[in-house]
Parts: C-alpha cells; structure tokens; sequence
C-alpha cells in the first residue's frame, strides 16, 4: 500500500535546451498500474528513477505517501522499492537464486532464511526452482531472464514497483505472455506499479491508468477508456490511434454502445459489462441474435445491437473530431 | 636429466640447490607481481576515472617494456647495486603494459546496467564496489597477472647475473663449467615452473568466472 505524487516535477540536465521533466504533477493510487508512456525524449524514464532517488528533481517534490523521497535515505528508500529495466541487469557472476536474494542479502540476512521466499517467487513467475535456481544468467533465454528479473524487485516484498521497458527486448509473443502473467500477479500481489512503455497497446492492455508524456510535459492522464474516448488534444488522439475503429473496438467497453431505446427484445445470450465491443460484435456475429443482454453483477443493464454499436462508434468519432 | 634426478641437488638447505634456487625463483617472481600490481592498480583506476590519462600512460608502459632486461639491469648497479632491487624494478615496470591494460579493461567491460541495478536495489557504494564491480572484473585481471607472472618466470632467469638467485644459477654454472646436464636442468625447470604456473592461474580464472566465458588476456 503506497501511493506516489509527483508535484509540480521539474529535472534539468546540464546542457539541455528544454528541461526533461517539465512541471508535472499527478498521482498513481496505491495498487494501481500506471503507465508512463510516450515517445524517446518524453522523460518518462527520467521521471520514473526520480522515485527511487536515482535522480532527483531540480524542482518540485515526489512523495510516497506523502512523504517526500527527498527527506529519505536513498539506501533504505531504494530496498523498499522493486526496479525492473529492460536490460535486466542480472548479476552474471550470481546464480538465479542469488540474484533474486540480492536485496534480502545485502540487509545481512542469511541465505537459509530467504530461501523459501525465493523459490515462492521462482513459482510466482513461472520458473521451477528445482530446475532454475542454480543456473547462471547466461544459461537463461531472454523471457527467463526477465522472470527472474522479475523475482528479484520482489524479493524484499516491496510496496512500489518501477518498470522501465521491461517487455521491450522480447519478442512479441513472449511479451504478450509477460503481460498476461503481470495481470495475473498483480491480482495477488496488489503493488503500486509504475510502468514505462511507448507501446500504446501494452499500456492499454496493462494500465489501470495511463499517463501521456510529451518533450517533458504531461498531456493527459486518464483510464485507458477515458484516454480512448476523450483524447485531450490531436496529439494524444494520435498517439492512442483514437481514430482507428480496431483499436476502439478492442479496448472500449460494451457499455459505451447500449441501446438507448428502452425497448428489450427476446435476447437469449447475456454479456458482461466489462466484455469490450469486439468481443461483443463477434458474439453477435456468432450468436446470430439482434441483441445481447448487458449484465453488471448478474443484473440486466441494458442491450446491444450491431445498430447501437455502430451508432456509438460513429457517434465517437465525431464527437472527437469536433 | 642425471643432474634432475640426483637427490643430492635438491638439498634442502643448501643455497645452490635446486630446491632453494625453485623458492628464490618464486619468491623473485612473486614479488614483482605483486608490487607490480601495487602500482597499476592506482594508475588504472586513474586512466579509467580520467579517460584522457590512459593513452600517456599506457605509451610509457610500452615503451618501458621494449627496454631489454639485461641492459636495464645493468643501467641499475650504480644506484642499487648488485641487489634483488636491481631485478625486481624492471621487472615491475614490464609488467605494467599488460596490467593496467587488463585491470582498464576488466573495469570497462562491466555492463553499466548491473552497476545500475545495483544501486537501484539499495547497495550502498561500497557493496556495488565488492559485490558487483571487483567479481566481475578479477577474471580479467586475473588474466594479465597471467600473462604478467609468466613473463616474469622469464625473465627472472638472469638475475644471477646481479647477484640475485634464481633457476637461472643452473644455466650459467652449467655454461661456465661446461656441464651440459646443469643447463638442461635449468632450462627444463623455468619452463616447467612457467607453464605450471599458468595452467594454475588458468585454475584460478576459472573459478572466479563461474557463469561467464574465460576471457583471454587483453595485452
């Protein structure tokens, strides 16, 4: 449990034309997924290592739980703090099992005490500790690697976890798979997640809630719907690939094309209200029905048509175009 | 091979024996190596800290090592006089070349991402500088001090020509006396005691690289 401010946020570098980070200023709830995402430049990374002090703010503050990082040892802020980058960064000269007791090791705590937490975390990401735990980094594929890169940010049970790119280096479906095991983890373990990607479909996929950064600034930050449905400017509405029909589809939700006519057709299949217009487009399709019954918590609360689908799309995109 | 086998040379208290001549050998050797990594561990922490000191410093290296050993000895006696001091200061200095090379470049090959990480974790300077830095980087030191002690083996078979004992003894008494078996034994023994000691060194590498490739000297 730990929320993270960020307040009025300026970092310079030396030499820099525009500042990296520019007066930026939200907050990330505690157990959620936030994602930084924007372009190379952005300062999204910048703004993420201002969190566990490995750069601090020209000016403004950040806070974890209302406490500003500043007024924190570095040392102790950092070990109650996950880091996840791309480059992984695994200890070669380390096994996997040492790797993931670093933080637990360099607290002074001996080796048998942390080593069920550290085969519990080799399972919680899918890595079998009887086969992984004494293998070197350099005998693991890349996916593996991020697992067990993935085992050590949570090895001292950390309130915060900070991810810089972590998918970036894997291939498609191997990152698809990281994502789902992510979603998955986080059910369980309830982090506050801070999560760097300039992949606009891994933060719509991962997001509780998406931050877009431009040249330093931030320009929107929003649910992964509002940010669909109401993109502040042509910028965001680009990046977000608003316009595109698919995108829309995948990501909005059913209840965003109910039916306002109040009538209720003799609908035999039902759907969740949480189940997005592409999944209920093809139930249509498949169920060969004019309309499906919306449920939200088991009750009725209203009904689709491919009419009032493709009313609510036309009458999106309009509404963003105006 | 009658002069190896002869029990009588390998007296244990006798100072021309094979025994104590192998000890001052190695005792010859160990003490370059080690002074001589004294001194380019400062300077190669220098040249990696301040880039632009590295060229100046490793060009004198070099040139220090193409001076010939029995010159640079000899060039020594007016001030030091026929003692081991003679024999070890050369021998420090030629083993700086491949040292600061190694020690410099075991340093630059530590991906800037681990040392990234670990101060993200929490390590404090000093962990990142014992945990993560010295393991990552002593294969490849370990590497020119392999280079470095073999070299050294070598050379330090002259240095009974100073006064100083060492395996050498055999060759010379031998030439001197006209007794081919005491040459050979000489020669059979440095270079027995050389490649015995790389492979030993070679050992040591290993063990410190475990889950990485072994790297091969950068000289």
């Amino acid at each position: 449990m730990a929320s993270i401010t960020f307040s009025q946020v300026t970092k310079r570098f030396p030499g820099a034309d525009r500042p990296a980070v520019d007066t930026v200023s939200f907050t990330v709830p505690a157990d959620e997924i936030c994602m930084l995402l924007g372009t190379s430049g952005s300062g999204k990374t910048t703004l993420l290592r201002m969190v566990n002090r490995l750069g601090d703010p020209t000016s403004g503050q950040v806070l974890i739980d209302g406490v500003p990082t500043t007024e924190q040892d570095p040392i102790h802020l950092r070990r109650g703090i996950g880091y996840v980058i791309q480059q992984v960064g695994l200890f070669p000269h380390l096994t996997v099992e040492d790797n993931v007791r670093l933080v637990p090791s360099i607290t002074g705590e001996p080796a048998a005490k942390s080593r069920p937490r550290v085969e519990a975390l080799l399972r919680l990401v899918g890595l079998p500790p009887a086969e992984y735990r004494r293998r070197y980094p350099s005998q693991l594929s890349g996916g593996q690697a991020q697992r067990v890169g993935l085992a050590r940010a949570l090895a001292a049970d950390p309130a915060i976890l900070l991810m810089d790119e972590p998918f970036g280096s894997l291939d498609a479906i191997t990152r698809g798979r990281m994502q789902q095991e992510l979603l998955r983890m986080q059910q369980e373990l309830h982090k506050t997640i801070l999560f760097v990607t300039h992949d606009v479909d891994e933060a719509l996929t991962l997001g509780d809630r998406i931050a877009v950064l431009a040249e330093g600034r931030l320009v929107q930050v929003g649910t992964p719907v509002e940010l669909l449905a109401t993109p502040a400017n042509a910028f965001v509405r680009r990046l977000m690939g608003a316009d595109s029909i698919v995108r829309q589809f995948e990501y909005l939700p059913v209840t965003l094309a109910l039916d306002a006519a109040g009538v209720r057709p003799h609908a035999a299949e039902s759907i969740t209200a949480d189940t997005t217009l592409l999944e209920a487009l093809l139930r249509l399709i498949q169920s060969e029905q004019p309309a499906l019954v919306v449920e939200e918590a088991g009750r009725p609360i209203g009904h689709v048509t491919l009419g009032s689908i493709s009313r609510s799309v036309r009458r999106h995109r309009s509404g963003v175009q105006a | 091979m009658q002069y190896l086998l002869d029990t009588r040379h390998w007296i244990l208290g006798e100072p021309t024996s094979i025994t104590s001549l192998l000890v001052a050998h190695l005792r010859i050797t160990a003490i370059s190596v080690l002074i001589g990594l004294a001194v380019a561990f400062p300077l190669a922490l220098v040249a990696v800290r301040h880039t632009r000191t590295y060229l100046p410093l490793i060009t004198v290296a070099g040139i220090l090592y193409t001076l010939p050993s029995l010159a640079f000895m000899a060039l020594l006696i007016p001030f030091t006089g026929l003692t081991a001091t003679t024999v070890v200061i050369p021998l420090v200095l030629y083993a700086q070349v491949v040292l600061i090379r190694n020690i410099v470049a075991a340093i630059q090959a530590i991906d800037p991402w681990v040392v990234e990480v670990g101060y993200a974790m929490g390590m404090t300077t000093r962990q990142v500088q014992w945990r993560v830095v010295l393991p990552l980087a002593l294969p490849v030191i370990v590497a020119g001090v392999r280079v470095a002690t073999v070299t050294t083996i070598g050379i330090a078979t002259i240095a009974p020509l100073f006064g100083v004992p060492s395996l050498g003894y055999l060759i010379f008494q031998g030439f001197n006396t006209s007794y081919a078996d005491q040459v050979m034994a000489g020669v059979i023994l440095v270079s027995a005691l050389a490649i015995l000691t790389d492979l030993a060194l070679l050992g040591v590498q290993r063990l410190l690289s475990r889950g990485r490739r072994v790297s091969p000297a950068t000289a």
